[in-house]
């Protein structure tokens, strides 16, 4: 049941949640060292740092649309006749052959 | 970053990594501090007498001081320092050992606890045996040392500033009839 959600993103959307990832977990590392500093707790710099990090993992965890706004360009479907495949099949065996005898 | 094992991963230890740094910030900001503080102690009582040790056959000198200590060690703590343990050492030199350093008394401060030392005639929390009999007439340093033990980075040990001395009185003690 699960194999049927889709989790993918584009590349663009993978770049774009690495970057936010950094930036959301450093600057809350950041804010809650110098909140620890100025209220003399280390639990409240761990504390903010924690929430920096469930706030980062719901921002580019799940694959929200901001992700998938490029997508790759597929080439158009072409139909191929099943005659055409075999024979383009047999012609690379022959040329593998050729190779090996000299 | 193409499936959601791997993004949470990423998560994962990218906040490891600025946990540990963090962390090592917080190190940074106090291990440059200086933890010395000045203390004040003085001797009420002290006599000596000799005695079987527990577990050896040999009578040895066994030291009876009462001490009193005033100390404010409030400002050392910090936002990284957990306890501190603190131990009033006596420290004198004998024929037979160049450096005797004996632990007397010690006590534990968590941070909130209250950390103003106000003692007054404390006898001490462990016996002061001397390795022989040497300790009558001898000059006893006395001086207050205590360990920071800190949330992260190393433990470090404070030296005293100050110490007092005492001599030993001559003659063991005699029990009154």
């Amino acid at each position: 049941m699960f194999d049927d959600i889709s989790t993918h993103m584009d590349y663009k959307g993978q770049m774009l949640a690495e970057k936010y990832l950094q930036y959301i977990i450093v600057a809350f590392g950041v804010l809650g060292f110098l909140v620890g500093y100025a209220t003399e707790l280390l639990s409240h710099a761990m504390v903010i740092l924690f929430v920096g990090c469930i706030v980062s993992s719901l921002v580019t965890v799940p694959p929200w649309p901001m992700y998938r706004r490029d997508p790759i360009k597929w080439l158009n479907v072409r139909e191929v006749k099943a005659d055409e495949v075999v024979e383009a099949a047999a012609s690379k065996k022959k040329t593998t052959t050729k190779s090996k005898k000299r | 970053m193409h499936t959601v094992w791997a993004r949470a991963n990423a998560v994962f230890a990218f906040s490891v990594s600025v946990t540990a740094s963090v962390a090592f910030a917080c190190f940074l900001t106090t291990h440059v501090l200086d933890n010395t503080r000045p203390a004040t102690i003085g001797v009420d009582k002290a006599i000596v007498k000799n005695l079987k040790d527990f577990y050896v056959d040999q009578k040895k000198d066994l030291g009876i001081v009462h001490f009193s200590l005033k100390a404010n060690l409030t400002d050392v703590f910090n936002w990284n320092c957990k306890q501190l343990f603190l131990y009033l050492m006596a420290e004198y030199e004998t024929p037979d050992n160049k450096v005797n350093q004996v632990v007397l008394w010690d006590k534990i401060i968590r941070r909130g606890e209250n950390a103003v030392l106000n003692l007054r005639k404390q006898s001490t929390k462990y016996y002061f045996f001397d390795d022989g009999s040497n300790l009558r007439g001898r000059e006893v340093k006395l001086s207050l040392h205590w360990n920071v033990i800190p949330n992260t980075g190393y433990m470090w040990m404070v030296k005293p500033q100050s110490h007092h001395s005492f001599i030993i009185p001559e003659k063991y003690a005699i029990r009154k009839q």
